[in-house]
């Protein structure tokens, strides 16, 4: 155990030297000419220029910590949604969990204005209002995916992912229906935003899905030796005294709270909760108290350089980084896909 | 079978009255109501001084006829495509084809721009083509690749990869307006002479259709015995899916992309009339033919003056029914 133990701490360490090297790359490159050594100033406050503040505090640095912050709460969510379903293709994005949040959070936009440019305390009071909206659109999606999917007390694997892609486009259409409906401006706003993409992040976005991101991240690490349980037959888990609906029920809701404050921030970001958690698996097995930590490392490395990609990659041009993520994303799935049993 | 004769002869007659009334209505009422008697004048002594026939005739009828033929074109298509896999949730949205076809137009539209139309159209089917290429393809090197349920996973996701990478070239040459134009549907902006260059060819796919109904019914009776009857199943399948990417093809140069009717539609045609594809293609053809043009006019008034997408609308009708397909069939017993 001792050497399991060092194994995985090493491998913490690591994940996290390249969450701050893709932190950093992220940091000093973008589309205004600044040298390394100005960013370092800037942020050292060892010379500070209003045009080096603005940028780096209030573009850079925002962008970066709710990448980050992104990354990790969708990871979370994916291995707490793998662990319940048993189902290692699972992830909110192909769950429809994503699509839901969404849904609500554009219906929100559309009944409550979003000011992106001139935030005043108005605003700032709706932005902290959409993880909620986003959660209840999600927890919509989530009662939806697990009354079709269970049949006879048991969730079927195949169809939740069907079920999933239905919810998708369902609540897609929604989306688009609702998102027309809006006027210009406000259309402007929700189009950015659920494309996927991060780069109007601003430090309120990142004060509303804190709380949400720490106090459920904290309550899903504290229940992880649940999924554990989780994966052994139901009868002996029932045996051992353990309320199961109930925990997994609890676990459910959290994960969707995650993914709605990641989404109310971040518009839909796919394949992140199917990847982290996958390749956290391979890095220190099958522990989902060890696979935790490192999956929600890896998820925030994951969006941090898919970010740095989707804004250098054509620059000045942004690509979402939604999009850049479901293109490495894809493949992986397919991948898994393949090697999957059955 | 008697009673699905009967069905049949009702299917028959009634079908093409409600779809003529839908025309009606759909070329008569609009911002402005133009009578009927008006539309007929139009249709038979156009006279371009006139405002009304102005309207119908760069209009309404271009969208009528569009609807009309995409919605047979397709429901032809996913008839087929069920047929031929024996998967109950084929059909060409989810299977990857329309966005084969869509994504082959992102890339003409890049790298070919001021391409004419008919090689635009031959394009899209030669997209069709490769999107249905991938997905079997790559469902065939897969375990169980091609039991319904991971088909349709396979497609889907297969689907969506094409349409990321069609977003991202069409982000990055700032044309992405123009080609989300092509990803959700255009009804609204159909002109007549796409519709003159795409029916016809669409109409080749259906005739092929018609021709391999026989062979399709064989089919769906299952590979060993389609083989014991003395089928060429190779030939039968590389012939359906060269008419599905035709049809596909087509309505998609013509419309863009629209989901769910080639999956709803044969599904409601065979509840009706039963399992022989000789009369479930040409009955999917004018059923389809109904249901997008319903789902059009419901797409123009539902929130009249302003259109709703169709796409929303045949969402609205087939999330549900997906759902339903899901939850009766998607089992053990199909999904293995």
């Amino acid at each position: 155990m001792p050497l399991k133990k060092k194994k995985w701490f090493i491998t913490l360490s690591v994940l996290f030297i390249f969450l701050l090297a893709s932190m950093y790359i992220h940091l000093v490159s973008g589309n205004f000419p600044m040298t390394m050594a100005e960013v370092w100033k800037t942020l050292l406050r060892i010379e500070s220029n209003d045009k080096f503040d603005l940028v780096v505090f209030d573009f850079r640095l925002p962008r970066i910590v709710t990448a980050a912050l992104v990354g990790m709460g969708l990871a979370g969510a994916g291995v707490v949604l793998q662990g319940i379903t048993k189902n290692a293709l699972a992830d909110p994005g192909i769950l429809g969990i994503n699509a839901g949040a969404g849904c609500a959070i554009v219906i929100f936009m559309y009944f409550f204005k979003l000011e992106m440019v001139n935030v005043e305390i108005n605003s700032i009071v709706n932005m902290l209002m959409m993880p909620i909206f986003g959660f209840i659109g999600g927890a919509v999606a989530a009662a939806i995916i697990l009354l079709m999917s269970y049949k006879a007390g048991r969730l079927n694997m195949q169809r939740l992912i069907l079920t999933g892609i239905a919810i998708n486009s369902g609540f897609g259409a929604l989306t688009l229906l609702w998102s027309l409906k809006m006027d210009e401006d406000d259309y402007q706003a929700a189009a950015i935003w659920m494309n996927g993409s991060i780069y109007n992040a601003n430090w309120y976005f990142v004060v509303a899905m804190l709380p949400w991101l720490l106090i459920l991240g904290i309550y899903i690490y504290r229940k992880a030796h649940m999924l554990d349980y989780f994966q052994l037959e139901e009868e002996t888990v029932v045996t051992l005294g353990i309320p199961i609906e109930k925990e997994k029920l609890k676990l459910m809701l959290a994960s969707v709270g995650l993914v709605s404050a990641c989404v109310s921030v971040s518009g839909s970001i796919g394949f992140i909760g199917l990847m982290a958690p996958h390749i956290a698996r391979q890095l220190v097995g099958i522990h989902h108290r060890n696979v935790m930590p490192v999956s929600i490392l890896i998820g925030a490395v994951l969006v941090v350089f898919s970010d740095y990609i989707a804004k250098t990659v054509f620059a000045p041009m942004e690509l979402s980084v939604g999009i850049v993520i479901s293109i490495v994303g894809i493949p992986y799935f397919l991948y898994l896909l393949v090697r999957a049993k059955g | 079978m008697r009673i699905q004769y009967k069905h049949l002869m009702l299917f028959s007659t009634i079908v093409p009255i409600l779809i003529v009334l839908v025309l009606c209505i759909s070329l008569s009422f609009g911002t402005k109501s133009i009578p009927l008697t008006t539309v007929w004048q139009a249709i038979v002594h156009f006279d371009s001084s006139n405002a009304d026939h102005q309207i119908l005739w760069s209009g309404r009828i271009p969208r009528a006829l569009a609807v009309l033929f995409v919605g047979a074109f397709l429901a032809t298509a996913g008839a087929l495509m069920q047929g031929m896999t024996r998967n109950f949730l084929a059909s060409p949205s989810i299977m990857g084809v329309s966005d084969g076809s869509a994504f082959i137009i992102t890339l003409a539209f890049v790298f070919l721009p001021g391409l004419a139309s008919i090689k635009l159209v031959i394009l899209s089917m030669i997209g069709s083509l490769i999107g249905g290429a991938l997905v079997f393809g790559f469902a065939s090197i897969v375990k169980n690749g091609l039991s319904p349920v991971r088909l349709a996973i396979i497609g889907t996701v297969i689907g969506s990869f094409l349409s990321s990478i069609g977003t991202a070239i069409a982000m990055y040459h700032q044309i992405s307006q123009t080609i989300s134009m092509w990803y959700n549907s255009k009804v609204h902006t159909v002109q007549m002479d796409m519709v003159l260059l795409c029916v016809p060819i669409g109409f080749v796919g259906l005739i092929l259709a018609l021709f391999l109904a026989k062979s399709i019914t064989i089919t769906a009776l299952g590979e060993d015995i389609a083989v014991g009857l003395g089928q060429r199943t190779r030939v039968v399948k590389v012939l359906s899916m060269i008419a599905v990417a035709i049809l596909t093809g087509a309505t998609v140069a013509l419309v863009g992309k629209i989901a769910f009717v080639g999956l709803v539609v044969p599904h409601i045609v065979r509840m009706l009339i039963g399992v022989d594809y000789r009369m479930i293609i040409p009955c999917s053809a004018v059923m389809g033919a109904f249901f997008l043009s319903v789902c059009d006019l419901a797409s123009r008034y539902v929130n009249f003056p302003f259109e709703t997408p169709i796409g929303v609308v045949t969402a609205v009708i087939g999330v549900p029914f997906f759902l339903y397909l899901i939850r009766k069939k998607g089992g053990e017993k199909y999904a293995a």
